[in-house]
Parts: C-alpha cells; sequence; structure tokens
C-alpha cells in the first residue's frame, strides 16, 4: 500500500481531516510566535546546523570521546549495529536483574526497532509513560508524530480508551480527568518498576552524559525510581560541548510546541550510588546515511515535529499514512534510507512547498532532499508504471514546441467531445477524482499571441 | 570490544564528509530581570513568590500550601526525612519538597536543580508539589549564561520549568501529568 492509498482512508472523515489540520496549524502558529520572540532565532538556527555538520564530521572521533567519559562515569556502554541488536542487549540488561516490570519514556528509536514487542513477547512487562505514549500503547496502535503521538485521536476516542482500559467513566471526555485517571494508573507502574528505559535527546561527547527533555517528567521519575537506567541513542544524538546544549535547548521546544523549553531538561551522567546506568549507541542504518552525500544532513534532525506541523501534505493525511516510525517530510526522506522499495512513494507526499525547510531549527534542507529523492527512486526503478510513463511522454511533449502545439490541440477539442465518462474514469485519471477539469479555452496563447501581433495596434 | 563498535566506528570513519569547522557561539546578552524571569515563570504555569529571606520560608510556606502533611527539605526540619537511600514507598507520599534552586533562566523560566540539592533524584517529580527557593541575584538572561556558569553537571541535573504538565488530549493543557502539580519559586 502506498501513501497516497493510506491518506484515502484518513481524507474518508472530512470533518476529522480539517481538525487535524486546524489542530497542527495551531501548534506552527505556536512556534511562530515563540519563536520571533527571539532575536537571534535565525543566528541560532545557524549555529546548530554547524555545530551538526561539525560533530557528522568527525562522528567516529566524537563517538569515542563519548564512550570514553561515559565509561569514565561508571556508565555501562554497549553498541548495536541494528534494531535486532539493540533489543538482544537490553533484553539481556532486563534478565540479567532477574526483572520484569519495565517502565519507558518516550522514545522513537525504541519505537523504529520495534523493542516493545520483542520484550512483551520474552514475558516482560512494559509500559510507555508518557501520556500519548500510554494511549496509543492501549489501542495498540503506532505513534502518528513525533512529539505529539496521540495528535491523530480526538478526546471521545481517549476517553473510550480509558473507559475499557483504566476504569473511567463511560462517556469521560474532559482531559483534565481523563489525565488524573491516567497519572494514578501510571504512578503506580513508576512505583513498581525495576528497570527504566529513556531515549535520549542530546549526548553531550565532552561530559559522556545524555539529556532527556519531557514535559510531563515520565522520564525522571521512572529512572529515578528504578534500580537500572537503560538509554537508547541514536550514533546522530552526539554534540561536542555542554555549552552546545545552549544552542540546541533554546531552540528545540519553541520549534516542536511553541514552549520557551520543555519543562524538563535533564542531564544524566552518573548513575546513582548503588544503581546502574547503561547507554546503548545504535546505528541501524545511520552509517549508511551518512555516507550518501545527498542526503547526510537528515541526521542532523533534532525530532522536534516542526516540519510535520506546517506539512500541508501531512496536517492532511494524518501520521499513520506514511507507515513509518517518523512520519512526515523529514521522515519520508529518512525512510527510503531504510527501505528504498517499501517507502517509495513517500518522497512523493510533498508539495516541495519548502515550508518545511523554512521551520527546521537546524536548517535541513528537507525539500531538497525530497526532491533527490525521486531522481533516485526514479533511476531506481521504484516509481509506479504509470507516473514513470505519464512524465517521460510530457517531457518529450515539452522539449518539442510542435508536439506542444499540436497536443494543446487536441486536448482542447478532445475534452469538448470526449464523454466525461472517459476523462473522470477513476482508474485512468486518479486527478479528476476529486477534481473537475477546467473548459478548454477556444484558443491556446500562442494562438492569440500571433492573432495580437497581426492586429495593428 | 564488541565488533559492532568497531563495525559502527568503522562505517562513521569511511563515510564522513571532509572536516568542517566547530563555531564560536557568541553570548547573545539578553535580558536578565526578575520581571522577565517572573513574567515567562508565569506564563508556563509556575508561581513566583517574593520573601525577605530564606528565614521567612516556613510561615510562607504554611500559607500557601495549608493542607501539606509531608515535607521534605535541606532548608529546615520537614516531616518526612529524606536522603539518596530513602525508600520508594516513603518518597511516594511526599506532597511538599521545598529544594534550593541554583540558578534562574529569564528567557524560559527554568531553574537549575543540581543532584546536591534534591536529598534523592526523584524527590522533585515524585513530590505532589515542588517549592524551588532562588537568590534573585542567581538569574541569568539565556542558556549560554547557564550552561557558561554551570562548574558542571555533576552525576545528575535539571532544568526544571513549571509544574509538570502535558497536552497529549486534543492539545488541551492539563497541569500535573506525572511528575509535580505545581511549581513556586521562592525568591528572595
Amino acid at each position: 500500500m502506498n501513501h497516497a492509498t493510506r491518506a484515502a482512508k484518513f481524507v474518508g472523515d472530512a470533518d476529522r481531516t480539517t481538525w487535524h489540520d486546524e489542530t497542527l496549524w495551531f501548534v506552527r502558529a505556536k512556534r511562530d510566535k515563540a519563536v520571533y520572540a527571539v532575536p537571534e532565532f535565525q543566528d541560532l538556527r545557524e549555529l546548530a546546523s554547524q555545530i551538526k555538520d561539525h560533530t557528522l564530521s568527525k562522528l567516529d572521533t566524537y563517538l569515542e570521546q563519548f564512550e570514553e567519559q561515559a565509561k569514565r562515569n561508571g556508565v555501562h556502554i554497549h553498541w548495536a549495529a541494528d534494531a535486532a541488536e539493540h533489543n538482544a542487549i537490553i533484553l539481556d540488561i532486563i534478565r540479567q536483574h532477574n526483572a520484569t516490570r519495565v517502565v519507558k519514556s518516550k522514545s522513537m528509536l525504541t519505537e523504529e526497532c520495534h523493542l516493545n514487542p520483542h520484550l512483551l513477547s520474552n514475558g516482560i512487562e512494559v509500559v510507555d509513560t508518557d501520556l500519548g505514549e500510554r494511549i496509543i500503547q492501549l489501542r495498540d496502535e503506532a505513534p502518528s508524530h513525533l512529539v505529539l503521538p496521540a495528535i491523530h485521536l480526538k478526546k471521545e476516542d481517549v476517553g473510550e480508551t480509558f473507559f475499557k482500559h483504566l476504569g473511567t467513566a463511560k462517556g469521560e471526555v474532559d482531559p483534565q480527568v481523563l489525565t488524573e485517571a491516567a497519572r494514578q494508573h501510571l504512578r503506580a507502574r513508576f512505583l513498581a518498576a525495576e528497570v527504566a528505559i529513556s531515549g535520549v535527546n542530546f549526548a553531550v561527547a565532552e561530559t559522556g552524559g545524555v539529556v532527556v527533555c519531557t514535559n510531563e517528567g515520565n522520564a525522571d521519575l521512572g529512572v529515578n525510581l528504578a534500580h537500572v537506567h537503560i538509554a537508547a541513542m541514536g550514533i546522530e544524538k552526539l554534540i561536542p560541548r555542554l555549552s552546545d546544549l545552549a544552542v540546541f535547548t533554546r531552540l528545540l521546544a519553541r520549534s516542536a510546541t511553541g514552549q520557551p523549553v520543555t519543562t524538563y531538561t535533564s542531564h544524566y551522567t552518573k548513575p546513582a550510588a548503588g544503581k546502574e546506568m547503561h547507554i546503548v549507541i545504535v546505528d541501524n542504518g545511520r552509517t549508511k546515511q551518512l555516507g550518501r552525500p545527498d542526503f547526510r544532513a537528515s541526521l542532523k534532525c533534532i525530532r522536534c515535529g516542526a516540519c510535520m506541523n506546517t506539512c500541508p501534505v501531512y496536517r492532511r493525511s494524518g501520521g499513520h499514512s506514511y507507515d513509518f516510525t517518523v512520519p512526515g517530510p523529514i521522515g519520508a526522506i529518512l525512510s527510503p534510507n531504510i527501505d528504498m522499495k517499501k517507502h517509495s512513494s513517500l518522497p512523493f507526499a510533498s508539495t516541495l512547498c519548502g515550508s518545511c525547510s523554512d521551520v527546521c531549527p537546524v536548517k535541513i534542507d528537507i525539500h531538497t532532499q525530497l526532491y533527490k529523492w525521486r531522481q533516485v527512486l526514479g533511476e531506481a526503478n521504484e516509481i509506479p508504471a504509470s507516473k514513470k510513463w505519464s512524465m517521460k511522454l510530457m517531457g518529450r511533449l515539452l522539449t518539442s514546441p510542435k508536439a506542444f502545439g499540436v497536443g494543446g490541440k487536441l486536448a482542447r477539442h478532445g475534452i469538448k467531445y470526449l464523454p466525461y465518462s472517459l476523462t473522470h474514469a477513476r482508474h485512468f485519471n486518479v486527478w479528476a477524482v476529486a477534481r473537475e477539469l477546467p473548459t478548454p479555452p477556444k484558443q491556446s496563447f500562442r494562438e492569440w499571441y500571433q492573432q495580437q501581433a497581426n492586429t495593428p495596434a | 570490544m564488541s565488533s559492532s563498535r568497531e563495525k559502527i566506528l568503522a562505517a562513521a570513519r569511511a563515510n564522513k564528509p571532509d572536516e568542517k569547522p566547530l563555531p564560536t557561539v557568541p553570548d547573545f546578552g539578553g535580558d536578565d530581570s526578575t520581571e522577565r524571569f517572573t513574567q515567562v515563570l508565569t506564563s508556563i504555569g509556575g508561581q513566583v513568590v517574593w520573601i525577605d529571606g530564606p528565614e521567612q520560608l516556613q510561615p510562607v510556606l504554611k500559607q500557601l500550601y495549608p493542607e501539606s502533611r509531608l515535607s521534605a527539605s535541606p532548608l529546615f526540619p520537614g516531616t518526612v526525612l529524606v536522603d539518596a537511600l530513602t525508600s520508594t514507598e516513603v518518597l511516594a507520599d511526599v506532597d511538599l519538597a521545598v529544594l534550593p534552586g541554583e540558578m534562574g533562566v529569564a528567557e524560559n523560566g527554568c531553574i537549575w536543580l543540581p543532584e546536591a540539592n534534591m536529598l534523592h533524584r526523584a524527590l522533585p517529580t515524585i513530590t505532589q508539589h515542588l517549592v524551588l527557593v532562588l537568590d534573585h541575584r542567581r538569574i541569568v538572561a539565556t542558556m549560554h549564561q547557564a550552561y557558561e556558569q554551570l562548574p558542571s553537571t555533576g552525576g545528575y541535573g535539571a532544568f526544571v520549568a513549571g509544574p509538570s504538565k502535558t497536552a497529549d488530549i486534543e492539545q488541551s493543557l492539563v497541569i500535573g501529568a506525572h511528575g509535580a502539580r505545581s511549581l513556586v519559586v521562592l525568591l528572595y
């Protein structure tokens, strides 16, 4: 199933599509307000971009420096080449402690590696503790957004889910009441957990520490109560210096939700006395992306989700239509790196309007990369035959003025005389499914122009 | 050493681009006033209360949290004794934690709270209500100045900006997700 087919399901509910679109635009508007309040915001974007470019250009050195520092701090370091190894390492740590109760704070990397099903199938109870993540975990769904995992759901949906799983009253839709129910439900899990898993927002090579940003405090509560902390980080999370955090923490929340900063910006550097801290450093295709000059800038992403909130296609097609851990514009350039065939339709899920690149806090040229992926996919024969042949034909038509003139004449008359059922055949002309064709003009511009030239002024 | 370590490092070495310079980050200056700090913190759900000095703590707390039964603090003898080894069961009952904040940041209303000021790492989030006591002369303008002034981040430390909150249900802001339900900063 391609993006368009999955999106068709989402847009089938017109009211929900409009609501989804407006909700995300509201977040985008909040972002703008927060951004304009910082005079040096554009300078910060440039600095962040340069810091990330520099880090990627010395990634091996910084990884080694980070490892050395972290080990000196008493942290256990593990390396995982792919998702399977990541999952195996984490299961192994949990088993070494004979633990069965695990709490997890939002981490797109563990999501990318499908850690939850792996742990569950091995008898480990793993509870997602971010409210949005918990909602979709109870519903057995995937997150539909990087920062707002349950953005596709209405409060009625959440009310129904909590009625079923948490015993709230039937028909309860007040977000305050629902959140309180989740607070009580999750507090019991926090108190009982033996192991806590977190993601990593930033890893500092200089200190060997990791930084986790949340609004709910779920990472802190989980990690600081459990005996063992496992932090899963992609190799691209590195930044060189502690002071670089100033640049990124000023950009992250403002770009994501329009907040001046997340409620908790927590620095985990050493395990607490008598406890254990593990960091799993994961590649899973990232070094491959590093080797693609056209696409390596995608590794600079700090997962703020700003590109999704602004994308006219994402807002109207929903995160699930992308069928990838990271949806939206950034997901559409990350996913073909992982599986070109499976995700071949994603780089086409864009208007190439460039709005994603305009809001990106680390200045990734997202829309340019989407355009480049289309060419790579075309050369690799990964685009549908209809698109390929129609583009070829169009290309030939547009390079020959004579063919273009004849083609135009044929179209102007053809539309007039061809039966509606043929010009609007659903399978033949997808364009016309939701659109009417224009009334053909009597003459072409060229004909009109010539007529003007022949008419004395 | 694991083979994956070598594999990842080798691939990073082989695939990285030519070295790019690491930029110097300027100090952008900015407004470090208590007014700015107060305005931003209030806008994100926190509250600022002025006190004359740390000796005035307890009467003010009594007024702010008249219902509080179990408090923990390194600043005065609370009703619960908390240290790094306190059990989860005891921690779970604390309804008020009063901790010294190290530094405030005016641009985003956050306060630096190092491990040494927490009694237990989980205390700032497990408590129902959090009070941070802060010297107003320790407010800086931006995160650049904040990190500049940190001696180190210690074993653990957090910038705390307001009470725990979420907007995961239809973008409705709800204060009090998993961590503290309220945050009051006592400025002196």
